[in-house]
């Protein structure tokens, strides 16, 4: 309740302020809505171009550093360095080798996929299989690939069979966790919604729990992917190949001993750029496409 | 008078969860007939939700039963589609279009392009043709509901139940999708059962209202809807109403905030 004063201090407030209303002008009218910046700021505003400044400025500080120093043994300039990978590109030395550690990669990567799809749907199917996988991914995903190096060579020999079993195991860990929570956490209103429409198991999988999952699935590659990258080369450097057609971590072990430092330096940007390749152009643009545009990513 | 559309006989309801059996709902019964609105009012927590999610089969009874059209509810199924509380209930990769779409091949023996023009007659219905080409996460609250909403008329189901779909939107939406809903009722004339916590809401939608006590939920009263109307008289009546449920639903406590 207001009492008589309290209404009278109202009224002498509000009729010291006088009420208004207004039209505003169409958006279409008013200038200044959306004004077109300048030019360079416009070039500025390009991630790119940012980025590359500071690659260039980099290579510069490389360049001038090493110029300084002299000492092709412990730093090739840039310069030298770009030198020794078109030459080792061009002569196909490189390129071989590339080509050799991709194929294996691939193949593990695909064995590790499939495999960690299968602990999962042991997990998903079964109590005692969801315990199972998270004992093993629990204790697994701690263990560093290349300590098993030693213990594989003697299993299946000198030989990529070895490489390609680390591989699996640094990959199938990570990937069949991200992979598992994915599937669990699809909500509960989405399954009811596939239930709803009395989807058969086969389309509920593919059809919701897959799409649902995507997000997580994805992450699972991409983990996956890293570790798998890390982990080849890391064993390729720890033991060659018995004869020539090693990979690039071998190319750089060789070119190290041969003392050709410069071409170390190229293998080393050429692991850099097929990462950034991957991992910012085949996955981001996957992603882009996918998730990003859903609104779920994480 | 022929057997009941949808028949809730002695439904008691339970969850078990690690270390109690938790009662949701003791020994509900109610009818809804053909082309009713049937509302499910109570306070939050009385497991209206739950009643819900047992007539759309996702929950078996511990005690009771429920039949539609004399047939035991066992499972779910596309008979009866539900429109749920939660904004994530539209599949997140598709479209609005789409998510329509989708529900209508999934449920029904209908070739796609004729699965089109149907979902863009129900997008039509809802006012939202401009937004069909949207995923969920571009539309605001309000329009997720109505997708959801156009969706489930999509099954062309014999009942559809809703799960205070408009609980989550701000008043002004709410009254206009109360508006929608109820001009899409007169279009197709569907059995509803329609579940709220708002005592205005339920006098606006409801051609039935079953009144729930507070956990665990028990039917307290059954009452008709009034239709609304502008003129004073009626205005009244819905006042009557109105205090009618209060006084049921709270007959110590004193205010209700909804
Ligand atoms: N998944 C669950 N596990 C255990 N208890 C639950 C679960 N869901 C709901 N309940 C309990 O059941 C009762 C009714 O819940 P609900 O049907 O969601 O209520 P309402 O929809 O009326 O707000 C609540 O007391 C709640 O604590
Ligand atoms: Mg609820």
């Amino acid at each position: 309740m207001t009492s008589p004063a309290d209404a009278e201090a109202q009224i002498s407030l509000t009729a010291l302020r006088q009420e208004y209303e207004r039209r505003v002008n169409a958006p279409e009218l008013t200038q200044d809505v959306a004004v077109r910046l300048s030019l360079r700021e416009r070039i500025w505003n390009i991630t790119v171009v940012r980025k590359t400044t500071i690659l260039i400025f980099m290579a510069l500080c490389w360049q001038i550093y090493a110029l300084n120093l002299q000492n092709e043994l412990m730093l090739p300039s840039f310069t030298g360095t770009v030198t020794a990978l078109l030459e080792s590109m061009g002569n196909g030395e490189l390129p071989r080798a590339i080509g050799t550690s991709l194929r294996v990669l691939a193949i593990a990567y695909a064995s590790g996929v499939v495999v960690a799809g299968l602990i999962t749907s042991l997990a998903l199917s079964s109590r005692i299989g969801a315990d199972f996988l998270e004992t093993c991914t629990g204790m697994f995903n701690l263990l560093p690939a290349i300590a098993l190096l030693p213990l594989a060579l003697l299993w299946f020999g000198i030989g990529y069979a070895s490489i390609i079993f680390v591989i699996i195991h640094s990959v199938t860990w990570p990937m069949t966790l991200n992979i598992y929570s994915g599937f669990t956490g699809v909500s509960k209103t989405l399954r009811m919604v596939g239930q709803n429409y009395e989807l058969s198991a086969p389309a509920f999988i593919c059809k919701l729990l897959i799409p649902a999952a995507l997000p997580h699935i994805l992450t699972g590659l991409k983990v996956g992917w890293a570790f798998s990258w890390r982990t080849l080369i890391a064993s390729e450097l720890v033991f060659g190949v018995s004869s020539g057609s090693g990979g690039i971590g071998w190319f750089i072990y060789e070119k190290k001993n041969q003392l050709e430092i410069a071409t170390v330096f190229a293998a080393l940007i050429t692991l850099i750029i097929i990462g950034v390749l991957v991992e910012n152009i085949v996955f981001k643009l996957i992603e882009n496409k996918t998730v990003r545009k859903w609104g779920m990513s994480i | 008078m022929n057997a009941p559309f949808l028949d809730v006989c002695n439904l008691t309801l339970q969850y078990k969860t690690a270390g109690h059996l938790v009662t949701a709902t003791y020994d509900v019964s109610f009818q809804a007939h053909e082309s009713e609105r049937l509302i499910l009012l109570g306070p939050s927590g009385c497991g209206k939700s739950t009643i819900l999610k047992a007539i759309g089969g996702y929950i078996s009874p511990a005690r009771g039963k429920i039949r539609l059209r004399g047939k035991e509810v066992t499972k779910p199924g596309a008979d009866r589609g539900m429109v749920f509380q939660e904004f994530d209930q539209l599949l997140p990769w598709k479209s609005a279009l789409e998510n329509i779409v989708f529900a209508i091949c999934e449920t029904r023996p209908v070739p796609r392009s004729q699965a089109k023009d149907e979902a863009w007659e129900l997008l039509r219905k809802v006012n939202l043709t401009s937004f069909a080409n949207s995923y969920p996460h571009e539309l605001s609250g309000g329009m997720k509901q109505r997708v959801a909403i156009a969706r489930c008329l999509g099954l062309r189901s014999e009942i559809i139940l809703m799960d205070e779909p408009f609980a989550s939107l701000d008043a002004l939406t709410r009254q206009k999708m109360q508006e929608e809903l109820l001009n899409l009722w007169a279009d197709t004339r569907c059995t509803l059962v329609f579940v709220t916590h708002s005592i205005d809401e339920a006098i606006i939608l409801g051609s039935r209202i079953v009144l729930l006590s507070p956990h665990p939920g028990q039917v307290v009263a059954e009452l008709n809807g009034v239709i609304a109307h502008l003129d004073e008289e009626k205005n009244a009546e819905l006042a009557g109403l109105r205090a009618r449920i209060a006084r049921i639903l709270f007959k110590d406590q004193c205010d209700y905030t909804i």
